[in-house]
């Protein structure tokens, strides 16, 4: 049996419990804590790579029109046709790239808040400073951050792009100056609305593939109701349109940029259209809220 | 010179009841006190043990009565007392798609540590419980016993007053629930005091310094084990060298004026409260004097189980 020299033998110190000293969060540093580490798991973050596939991949899709658009601009910005304005995309229609959105959310919220449930974390999670509101606000928090963040990182490329490769930089900024707040204003109103939405029919399982599904299908079973009622009216302009709930963010958008409601929606030729869009928009997003605040204002250990 | 403030007891309750919507009573108007230290909290299923920790973590209002945790009133401010308590539940809590190092550090970070610290101090509790090799390993891979010591350290990571310790030996193996008290054991070494909920009597009788029994929601008795399990003042001698070993021993002590029962045929009970320590004396010398064989003689003590049965029985 080898003897190692003394210079090379160790000891074993048990280093035992050590208090806490530092400082120390109360209520408002646990619900942030709580909405990043849901910001985290929305984005595949310290998970395995195939968590992390999905949102990126759509980050990187709902980017590709920006980058044609900018392209395109690029290619033709010495055409003597002069076709350098030429847009692919607008910047309202770019918020209304709704689609991949509410497929994104149909996949995270229930992945954000499901596991909770069904792995009985929320115990867990209650017995630490924090309230069923703070849950609540934490997880929609982090959705809604996710939700902007994807549908208003496009827009920067597509602005910074079209800048760049316009005649003239200040000129196009100062042109299109009312973009600046008109598109993190309608990105929000759609990302905060969406992340509600989601996250209160996920909410109501404690299923992922359940809660996915409850969301996609609101979006199908609304939309075709509105049309089938709408069909039937054989009216060009119904206040029947806002049965179509997760379009009703649309309808705010155009309400931003244009300051009425368009053709994209039956709404457009009612009287009060934008009153009843902006009224239906806030009382889906308050019963959500509601629904949510509901379902956490109390946990069983 | 300044006076040294004792510490407020870890639980003071007073008619402390809490009746369910279906009119379930699991608290009966409960008053008791508690002070600092290791606590057992006894009762068979369904007796109240987890109400009680409802209660004490303010996720549920009580029907009457109040609690204090810490001196903190529960009712005014559930969110502080949280603060300062840590909670393992009985149940499966984790989630099973992490690695026991986020885990630990995300109820860490929920708890208020800042994220540096809450990493830090979720190694530390990992390595404290034994699962400093497996820290990133997906608790979903986990054995029944390292998900326990898992949920032990995230109850520790915030470096708690008190921690809520739900059957923390439930669904473990002999060798996993000895490393479990081991580890209970210690947290008082460590500054926290522990509140154990079981209905294994005999952790309690192990680990803790004091113990509350509840029954059907009502308090059976409390106080510190030490007295609680004091001597009996029966002395149990075996003998032999004799068919009637214990018979003949009985009846010669009885003619001393030492009361004493036949347990069988070479056990006997000997009631020692009127003579005190000199009746190993004469147990001694009665044996001698019958030339009988003395196999053992102890002093007989209380176990938790009989005072539960007694005082459950009696309430």
């Amino acid at each position: 049996m080898s003897v190692l020299p003394p210079t090379l033998s160790g000891a074993v110190y048990d280093r035992g419990y050590r208090p806490y000293e530092g400082p120390r969060g109360g209520r408002r540093a646990a619900a942030i804590a709580l909405w990043r580490l849901s910001v985290r798991r929305a984005l595949g973050l310290r998970r395995s790579w195939r968590q992390k596939v999905f949102p990126w991949l759509l980050l990187a899709i709902a980017t590709v029109p920006a980058v044609v658009n900018v392209g395109i601009g690029y290619a033709l910005r010495d055409n003597p046709l002069d076709l350098a304005d030429f847009e692919f995309i607008t910047y309202r229609e770019y918020v209304g790239v709704s689609t991949a959105l509410l497929l994104f959310v149909a996949l995270t919220a229930p992945d954000i808040v499901c596991p909770d449930r069904r792995q009985r974390v929320l115990p867990l999670l209650f017995s630490r400073p924090l309230t069923g509101a703070d849950y609540v606000w934490s997880k929609l928090g982090a959705l809604a951050a996710i939700v902007f963040g994807f549908a208003f990182l496009p827009q920067v490329v597509l602005f910074v792009g079209q800048m760049l490769v316009s005649d003239g930089a200040l000129d196009y900024l100062t042109e299109h100056a009312d973009v600046l707040w008109k598109v993190p204003l309608a990105v929000l109103a759609l990302a905060v609305y969406y992340a509600a939405v989601g996250v209160a029919l996920s909410s109501l399982t404690d299923r992922r593939i359940v809660g996915g599904v409850a969301i996609l299908g609101t979006a199908l079973v609304t939309s075709a109701i509105a049309g089938i009622i709408i069909g039937a009216t054989e009216a060009e302009a119904s206040p029947f349109a806002v049965l179509n709930i997760l379009a009703l963010p649309l309808g705010i958008r155009d309400l931003i940029f244009l300051g009425h409601v368009t053709g994209d929606t039956a709404l457009a030729g009612v009287a009060g259209g934008g009153v009843l869009t902006v009224t239906a928009y806030l009382t889906v997003l308050g019963a959500s809220v509601a629904v949510l605040l509901h379902r956490y204002r109390r946990v069983d250990l | 010179m300044s006076a040294v403030v004792p510490l407020p007891p870890l639980l003071r309750a007073g008619g402390l009841t809490m009746t369910y919507g279906g009119g379930v009573t699991a608290l009966a108007g409960m008053s008791v006190e508690v002070p600092r230290g290791s606590v057992g909290l006894v009762g068979a299923n369904g007796a109240g043990k987890t109400t009680l920790f409802r209660l004490m973590l303010g996720l549920m209002e009580p029907t009457a009565g109040w609690i204090e945790v810490g001196g903190h009133p529960v009712a005014q401010d559930a969110v502080a007392v949280r603060s300062r308590l840590g909670y393992m539940p009985e149940h499966d809590c984790l989630p099973l798609d992490q690695t026991a190092a986020d885990v630990v550090s995300s109820f860490g970070e929920i708890a208020g540590l800042p994220p540096r610290a809450a990493r830090q101090r979720a190694s530390d509790m990992l390595d404290l419980v034994g699962l400093d090799e497996a820290r990133f390993r997906p608790v979903g891979g986990f054995s029944t016993g390292m998900r326990q010591r898992t949920k032990l350290a995230q109850a520790l990571v915030a470096d708690p007053e008190l921690v809520l310790l739900d059957e923390p030996t439930a669904g473990l193996d002999p060798l996993g629930r000895e490393e479990m008290l081991e580890l209970v054991g210690r947290l008082a070494g460590f500054g926290i005091s522990a509140i154990m909920a079981t209905h294994l009597l005999d952790d309690v009788q192990r680990v803790c310094e004091h113990v509350v029994m509840i029954d059907r929601g009502r308090l059976v008795l409390a106080g510190p084990i030490d007295r609680l399990v004091e001597r009996t003042g029966v002395m149990r001698v075996e003998v032999g060298g004799h068919v009637s070993s214990g018979r003949l021993l009985a009846e010669a002590l009885s003619r001393r004026s030492l009361p004493a029962q036949l347990v069988d045929e070479q056990t006997v009970d000997v009631d020692t409260r009127g003579s005190g320590e000199g009746a190993f004396d004469v147990v001694r010398d009665v044996v001698a004097e019958l030339d009988l064989r003395l196999y053992s003689l102890s002093t007989r003590h209380r176990s938790l189980d009989d005072l539960f049965v007694h005082q459950a029985a009696r309430a």
